[in-house]
């Protein structure tokens, strides 16, 4: 498809975008989103939606539950509130989520397993999930943390931030 | 480029509120509302009513129309509803179907 299908900054949309192609936001959506390409939802854009795409790639805030067939990265400023699945997941330093997270077999689409080998994932094994799970530094540490210790409640992640570096990330999170 | 572009494959539905302009190629179902000038390309499929400050219809629109500048409603073009504009112009290949009101 030669053309992407872009939601700008000034736009808000509550509904639903379906279809075949590639979908790039930068605005507001409220409702469902449901492509068969690529989504990447940009910084600053606001997403109360489920999304299923082929891979999605975020770098805004997201309410909802995301499945990317292929896979799903959060990169830096992405800030997820929902569950993640997917072939393989990457979280990258500075990204933020909260909900479970499910990658490789039983998640959507069997594709692009190859690729989880290359980059940072998570890999969480397929039984009951944490009932949540906060990450904001790299992603191996989520790994020992959430799936050596049980059974109990995980232990609180806590990065080494520099000192403000929390208040920073949190006034942005605003 | 546009600021939003809706591609031809992509279904949309529900209501849209835009303060840049906004570019149809795919299929949008529901209700439009543009701040600024909304391009209803060849191809597209809009069941919709519209307001926008201009619009050009080059697909097919099933709904009212209403823009604060014009409406240009190009040849292959297809308009089946009301059109309420200060400036329309209906070029010669396309079809209309609907009344105009142009604040006589």
């Amino acid at each position: 498809m030669a053309d992407v299908t872009v939601v700008g900054q000034g736009l808000f949309l509550r509904g639903s975008i379906r279809g075949e192609g590639d979908l790039e936001i930068r605005g507001r959506i409220e409702g469902d989103v449901e492509v068969t390409g690529e989504v990447t939802i940009a910084d600053g854009a606001l997403i109360k939606a489920d999304i299923t795409a082929r891979r999605i790639t975020v770098r805004g805030a997201v309410a909802g539950n995301l499945t990317g067939e292929e896979g799903v990265r959060l990169e830096d400023g992405a800030r997820v509130v929902g569950d993640v699945r997917g072939a393989a997941i990457g979280i990258t330093e500075g990204a933020l989520l909260r909900g479970n997270v499910q990658t490789g077999a039983g998640a959507e689409g069997q594709k692009g397993r190859s690729r989880a080998a290359a980059r940072p994932t998570v890999r969480v094994e397929p039984r009951k999930a944490a009932p949540a799970v906060v990450v904001s530094k790299p992603a191996r540490r989520a790994e020992t943390s959430s799936a050596d210790e049980r059974p109990g409640p995980p232990p609180p992640v806590v990065p080494a931030l520099k000192k403000g570096a929390r208040a920073s990330l949190r006034k942005r999170a605003r | 480029m546009a600021n939003t572009v809706i591609a031809q494959g992509i279904t949309i539905e529900g209501e849209l509120t835009s303060d840049d302009d906004v570019v149809i190629q795919g299929t949008l179902r529901g209700k439009l509302i543009a701040k600024d000038s909304v391009n209803v390309e060849s191809g597209a499929v809009v069941e919709a009513d519209i307001s926008a400050s201009s619009l050009s219809v080059g697909g097919q629109i099933t709904g009212n129309v209403t823009a604060s500048d014009r409406v240009d409603l190009m040849a292959g073009g297809r308009l089946i509803g009301d059109v309420k504009a200060a400036r329309l112009t209906i070029a010669d290949g396309a079809s209309f179907k609907g009344n105009v009101d142009m604040d006589v």
